[in-house]
């Protein structure tokens, strides 16, 4: 059945994590209640199978207990420069504590965001309220693990949600 | 419909993240727990506990609430970038009606100007009970922006409007007004031809030396979709919706449906034009023209925009009709004069069909009717050294396809000099 098993991450997909993304990290509670949360600092595992990301622990409380309820986890990776947007799927989350390179992966990502949007005439002051916001009751990030089993496309029109 | 319990964070304290300025995400749950997220363009408000979305493909958002209604969107303030939850349950579907019309109105306006009518249609409007409205982070709460008070403007306007005497006058005092008390610098108003098929600048106002002097097709694109249907257009982010517009092109080009796709209208106005809001000018139920608002910064024109900018329009379209309505049946005819033409110097007049622009010495001068008629009197001239001519034959002349307001011809040279196009 597909989606058994982690999908390889390909070199176009890698690349793509690595951009000046906007990442969004969709779980559900046990009534199946769905929870957004917004993530920075996207990283593919070295052997391509994994995928990791932090969150605000002030913004991603309700999206935590979830993971750590039932591990179910979809994450969209979207370019704000053409709308280019790939979802991925698991089901068996974790959550960790983040390094000091989860840190700097996520100040990267941060600043390279900033500068896509400011590209599109947001001010970078502008951007950067996005994450002063969310951790302006507290600077911690927690760290989501996961093996997508799943890999879509989901840039808009009709063809969105096609199986990669 | 269940007894609604106030929200956390009132609808109506974050209004402008329901204005499509950044696009929301919406995430859905399958029946066998599957979260699944993806984009929206625009978080509709209809009131204050409900929401509503729109339906133009059959995806697996749509197949998921159809088995669980939670579901939950995420929207973003365009004027704070904060971030806020709306914990939704799906309660129907809307295929006609006063919210389905609203929608539809602006999804097909961007899909005409784009060129993807037949790829943007909209099937119906998802209405959700908004069971919640969060903010991200606990501290966060509404947007905090005051709410603009635009009766004083509008009380001005109309006291303004009651001065003009003759349509350019009128024109001329409505953008004056629009920019000194709203401060929309960028206007431009159009009119419909004899034929209602196309509609032509009459007057702009912030558009440099040679204005806009464009026309377009009545049902084609922003303006004539709105000129057509009579209804105002209101776009918060054109450059997203053209952004969007791409993106979906390309996935419609990679299936191969490439027929699906018809031509991009380029919209007349600022280059770098973001916001725009287009009100049809209608009175006596008629047509009269449209005024259409520009603006380089997202999110210009909102909804309070909107209202102010209906009640002032209305009142130029009510001034328009109530001008015809007065004006003389006998135009008055410009007496007869002889002429000694003494050339001093040899010009080369060029006119191009294409948009009957006029170019003397490779200077541009006009373009439009305004190019037309005077391309018209030109050639009168050069064939039979005539130099006299009255408003009432240019009137009768059907070649010029005169647009369809009576006095125009009557415009002082204010209105026939740059930036104006259409009178002389």
């Amino acid at each position: 059945m597909a989606g058994a098993y982690p999908v390889l991450i390909g070199d176009e997909l890698k690349t793509f994590l690595k951009g000046p993304v906007s990442v969004l990290v969709g779980t559900r509670d046990s009534r199946l209640v769905p929870e957004i949360t917004r993530a920075w600092g996207p990283y593919v595992s070295e052997d391509r199978q994994r995928v990791s990301l932090c969150v605000p622990l002030a913004t991603s409380r309700k999206a935590l207990d979830n993971l750590e309820g039932n591990g179910e986890i979809a994450v969209t990776f979207s370019l704000p420069r053409n709308y280019r947007t790939f979802q991925l799927k698991g089901r068996h989350a974790t959550t960790a504590e983040p390094d000091s390179t989860d840190l700097a992966v996520v100040e990267r990502h941060r600043d390279a965001f900033a500068t896509v949007n400011e590209a599109l005439g947001q001010s970078r002051q502008h951007v950067e309220a996005f994450w002063r916001a969310e951790i302006e009751t507290s600077a911690v990030l927690v760290k989501i693990i996961f093996a997508p089993e799943q890999v879509f496309d989901q840039t808009p029109g009709p063809g969105a949600g096609r199986i990669l | 419909m269940s007894t609604s319990s106030p929200l956390a964070v009132a609808l109506e304290s974050i209004a402008s993240c329901f204005e499509g300025i950044i696009p929301a995400s919406i995430c859905t749950c399958s029946a066998d727990g599957k979260p699944n997220l993806t984009y929206l363009s625009i978080v509709h408000r209809v009131d204050s506990h409900h929401v509503g979305l729109s339906y133009q493909f059959f995806n697996k958002t749509r197949e998921n609430m159809m088995h669980n209604a939670f579901v939950q969107v995420f929207v973003v303030s365009p004027s704070n970038m904060r971030q806020y939850r709306l914990d939704l349950l799906y309660e129907r579907t809307e295929t006609e009606g006063v919210i389905f019309d609203r929608v539809k109105m602006r999804l097909d306006a961007v899909a005409s100007q784009t060129g993807m009518s037949h790829v943007f249609r909209l099937r119906g409007v998802d209405i959700f009970q908004v069971l919640d409205c969060r903010p991200m982070n606990a501290e966060t709460s509404g947007e905090g922006l005051p709410r603009v008070d635009y009766l004083p403007q509008i009380e001005e306007f109309t006291a303004r409007l009651a001065a003009y005497s003759g349509l350019e006058s009128l024109i001329n005092v409505s953008f004056d007004a629009l920019s000194a008390l709203f401060g929309y610098d960028h206007s431009f108003l159009m009119v419909p031809d004899e034929d209602s098929k196309r509609l032509f600048t009459l007057g702009s106002r912030g558009f440099g030396e040679s204005g806009i002097g464009s026309e377009a097709w009545i049902g084609e694109g922003i303006l004539g979709v709105a000129a057509e249907r009579r209804e105002v257009v209101r776009t918060t982010n054109f450059s997203r919706d053209v952004l969007y517009s791409n993106a979906v092109r390309s996935t419609v080009e990679r299936r191969g449906e490439d027929s699906l796709i018809e031509r991009e209208i380029a919209l007349p106005g600022l280059p770098q034009v973001q916001s725009q809001l287009v009100v049809p000018l209608v009175a006596q139920d008629r047509l009269l023209g449209i005024l259409c608002l520009q603006s380089a910064i997202a999110g210009r024109f909102l909804s309070d925009d909107e209202r102010a900018v209906r009640i002032a329009a209305r009142q130029m379209a009510a001034s328009m009709a109530l001008l015809e309505r007065t004006q003389s049946t006998t135009p008055q005819e410009i007496p007869r004069q002889p002429h000694t033409v003494q050339p001093v110097a040899t010009s080369t007049i060029k006119h191009y069909k294409a948009d009957d622009s006029i170019f003397i010495d490779d200077a541009y001068l006009i373009k439009g009717i305004a190019g037309r008629i005077f391309w018209k009197l030109v050639q009168s001239y050069a064939q039979s050294g005539r130099a006299d001519f009255t408003n009432k034959e240019i009137r009768l002349d059907a070649s010029l396809q005169l647009p369809n307001i009576k006095d125009n011809l009557e415009a002082t040279s204010d209105l026939a000099t740059p930036p104006f196009t259409g009178p002389l």
